[in-house]
């Protein structure tokens, strides 16, 4: 088990390493230096590097049997996905899924694997029931969406050079998205209100009797 | 075909999805269900910001992208809260035994 | 920038509904605070949620119906939205009044109950009025998360708890499918403007050979999965299975607003987005084509088909009144897709006019429920025995808003179902009519089926001797409401010029 931990915790530190150098050179201005490694070049490495730790986080939140190993395998699915959006010149976006994803939505979802089993118990209903649909279904949509993925004549342009996106973010944020931006307030209060009422105590005193009509 | 280009992304995000699908349909554990949920946003995530790069140029992609993390954290604060509240009266968060209505 | 930023606060013009729910939401939570301690607090705050409404429906009745597009093409003000708000502004309204006689939601709750709910109707005024993916995505992610709360909102009844747990994660997995979907439209257009769409698919199908029929593949992928976002919210099948479960477990004034509110702003949805951008405009005879020919008003059509009649099939069996409803609601779903899948003036009125109709009859008899509920203390059709000797008015309002969700003459149902049978018949003497034909026949013996396990009701309270004795007499307020609505069926039934015109005035559409 100690081993394991290292071994995430190295993982963690290796992805977090990467998005914030990457990020900072990138608010620079600079460019991925381009190396050559055999057929791939550095980037298309680190791409298939972090794309295979994706999948195979995914495919351990779908799969495994402990819903603890599921937690880490989303952790490392989220990670992945964060180190992608490098690649695709959205620095702050990568950030933000460290910030908010990694530390705020999967620590929240650890707290209630926590709270809902004894800690000491790891092994609890994961167990996965109809694998035969499960797969089914897999073999149903994979196809499908892979090809769709690659047949599709996208209409591609050649992309611009990474460059840092923030200022752009922020000035969208406030002039075209403003409406969605103003309501993604409304929907976070309305959303911890709801939250703070489902999970609080219910309340017993100072209630007037309303039981009796 | 090696080199990376549009289409790897979306094939990642593909995958993610349908691993995302699979776990909802597979899991019994409402906390892995969720999770299922968060890959699924994350596989269009991935989609939203590779096409942004790849077809539209400018920000709207990785826009969007944020309002759905943000609206993700949201969801997940809800989901658990409830499956909190679940667990709290039925001592268990398994979807299926949460089934006292079926007549 | 500049420009961007003008439009924005020009914008606040046409948003002053929105802005009054908005802020009176918050406003409730805060009185919800301040008036802790007072005694009279369910009335107190009853009246402010009734005030806000009222404002909000005061300022939406001076805003002009003109066509314009707000906040740079995020959301649209015009007449089509304007009568869908008009049907939220009096489910909310409605909601608060039922909740504020009854104890559904205990004192020291109906305060965040009542400024939730509001978040709830301005989230499906944004529905019904979105013209951008995001919005789209925000108006319905704003409407189910809150709703998630409200059906869970008393913490020791674990069929609410259970219900709310059902309705997240399937509208969780939903709105997921449904943002995957949007990201190939997305990739495939490059836009996330509604209004700008159909233009660009027009474009796209423009390539032919291997290439198109990917294409194709992609749009019709993508609309699929779209479409389950908003067949969530409307409980169509194959999204359905949600909706027994959290119709029965949540507290029955929230289900009576469930299933006419978010199902008529889903339908407002549905509207705006297949017949405004996957379709092209409408002919002089009325009549649009869906565009590039992609078969979504076929699918719509299957759909519609198998909504009914698994709905109508499901619910002859069930002996729980809420559980009967729900799946009379899914049922009244498909019907109401048949409009959608005739692609016609028609069709979309009678949508329309379904929606408006369905408000009154089925928060009528979910209001009934609600009387019966607090006269015995259950759901069940066996304590439905001889209703009209124990409370003769709530009997025959049940009896009213029965016949009129089967769609008899004289009753207002039958004046929906009339329109919306009347666009599918329309389209069965054109192209694919045959398939137009079998889709009213399927929906005619529907609606056979639905007269036996409506009628079953009827008969046990009608014709069966009482085996239960009631507590408490209905409340006053509650036999007025009832006396309302089941006046409105009525008259409606007989003279629906008003509702008719009022719709074919509201058909106007922003279109890009």
């Amino acid at each position: 088990m100690p081993r394991k931990i290292v071994i995430w915790v190295v993982l963690a530190a290796l992805v977090v390493t990467f998005v914030g150098v990457l990020g900072a050179r990138m608010a620079e201005g600079a460019v991925l230096p381009e190396i050559i490694l055999g057929p791939l070049g550095l980037t298309d490495a680190l791409f298939y590097l972090f794309a295979a730790m994706t999948f195979a986080g995914a495919a351990t939140v779908a799969l495994s049997k402990n819903i603890l190993h599921s937690a880490l395998g989303l952790l490392a699915a989220l990670m992945g996905t964060g180190s992608l959006y490098v690649f695709l010149s959205a620095d702050f976006l990568a950030v933000t899924q460290l910030l908010v994803y990694i530390g705020g939505v999967l620590v929240l979802i650890l707290f209630a694997v926590m709270l809902t089993n004894r800690i000491t118990e790891v092994k609890i209903s994961n167990a996965s029931l109809g694998l035969v649909g499960g797969g089914a279904l897999l073999v149903a949509t994979v196809p499908v969406l892979v090809f769709v993925a690659i047949a599709t004549p996208w209409a591609t342009i050649v992309p611009a050079e990474l460059a840092p996106t923030t200022r752009e973010i922020g000035n969208a944020f406030l002039t075209r998205w403003l409406l969605p931006f103003e309501l993604a307030s409304l929907v976070l209060l309305a959303t911890l209100i709801g939250a703070v009422v489902i999970a609080r105590k219910e309340l017993k005193q100072d209630e007037p009797d309303t039981s009796v009509s | 075909m090696l080199h990376v280009g549009l289409q790897h992304f979306l094939v990642v995000g593909a995958l993610l999805f349908s691993l995302g699908l699979l776990t909802v349909a597979t899991r019994r554990n409402a906390i892995g269900v969720l999770m299922g949920v968060e890959l699924i946003l994350n596989g269009a995530n991935v989609n939203f910001v590779a096409f942004n790069h790849y077809v539209t140029g400018g920000v709207s992609g990785q826009v969007f992208a944020l309002f759905v993390i943000v609206l993700a954290a949201a969801e997940a604060a809800v989901g658990l809260a409830i499956v909190l509240a679940i667990f709290q009266t039925f001592r268990s968060i398994d979807v299926r035994l949460a089934d006292t209505m079926r007549e | 920038m500049e420009q961007l930023i003008g439009n924005n606060l020009a914008s606040v013009a046409g948003f002053r509904p929105e802005l009054v729910l908005t802020f009176g939401s918050i406003a409730l939570l805060v009185l919800d605070l301040v008036l802790r301690r007072s005694r009279s607090r369910r009335a107190l705050l009853a009246g402010a949620a009734v005030i806000v409404l009222g404002l909000a429906a005061v300022l939406l009745a001076a805003q002009s119906t003109a066509s314009t597009p707000l906040f740079n093409g995020m959301i649209a003000s015009d007449a089509f939205a304007t009568f869908f708000k008009w049907i939220f502004l009096a489910a909310g309204f409605l909601t608060v009044l039922i909740v504020a006689q009854g104890d559904d939601y205990p004192s020291p709750r109906v305060g965040e109950f009542y400024g939730l709910l509001l978040a709830v109707v301005l989230g499906m005024f944004l529905m019904a009025s979105a013209t951008n993916l995001l919005t789209i995505y925000m108006s319905i992610e704003l409407v189910s998360m809150v709703s998630y709360v409200l059906a869970g909102f008393r913490k020791s009844d674990r069929k609410a708890a259970e219900a709310s747990l059902k309705y997240v994660i399937y509208g969780s997995v939903a709105s997921g499918v449904m943002l995957f979907g949007m990201s190939y439209l997305y990739g495939l257009l490059g836009t996330f403007d509604v209004l700008a769409f159909a233009p660009k698919i027009a474009e796209l199908s423009a390539t032919t050979g291997a290439a198109g029929a990917a294409t194709k593949l992609a749009l019709v992928v993508a609309v699929v999965f779209v479409s389950s976002g908003v067949g969530y919210k409307i409980a169509s099948v194959p999204w359905h299975m949600w909706c027994p479960d959290v119709y029965e477990g949540a507290p029955t004034p929230f289900t009576a607003f469930l299933s006419v509110g978010p199902k008529a702003a889903g339908f407002a949805l549905a509207l705006r987005f297949f017949l405004g951008s996957f379709a092209g405009p409408m002919g002089a005879n009325g009549m649009a084509e869906s565009i590039a020919g992609i078969p979504w008003p076929a699918v719509i059509g299957v759909l519609s088909a198998v909504t009914m009649t698994l709905g109508n099939l499901t619910a002859i069996a069930q002996t729980n009144l809420k559980r009967l409803l729900a799946y009379s609601s899914i049922a009244h779903a498909g019907y109401t897709l048949m409009g959608l899948a005739t692609l016609s003036a028609l069709g979309m009125q009678g949508v329309m006019i379904y929606m408006l109709i369905y408000l009154v009859m089925n928060l009528g008899a979910f209001l009934v429920v609600i009387v019966v509920a607090e006269a015995t203390g259950s759901e069940s059709i066996f304590d439905y025995s001889g209703l009209v000797h124990r409370h003769p008015l709530a009997a025959i309002a049940f009896g009213i808003f029965l016949f009129s969700l089967t769609g008899l003459p004289p009753f207002a149902g039958f004046t929906g179902k009339w329109y919306l049978f009347y666009a599918v018949i329309e389209r069965a003497s054109g192209p694919a009519g045959f398939w137009y034909g079998a889709l009213a026949v399927v929906g005619a013996l529907n609606t056979a089926v639905s007269l036996y396990y409506y009628a079953r009701i009827i008969r046990a309270m009608f014709l069966e001797a009482p085996h239960v004795t009631d507590r408490v007499a209905p409340k006053l307020g509650y036999q007025l409401m009832l006396g309302a609505f089941s006046a409105a069926i009525l008259v409606f039934g007989i003279w629906w010029a008003p509702i008719v015109e009022w719709s074919q005035r509201s058909m106007v559409m922003l279109r890009g």
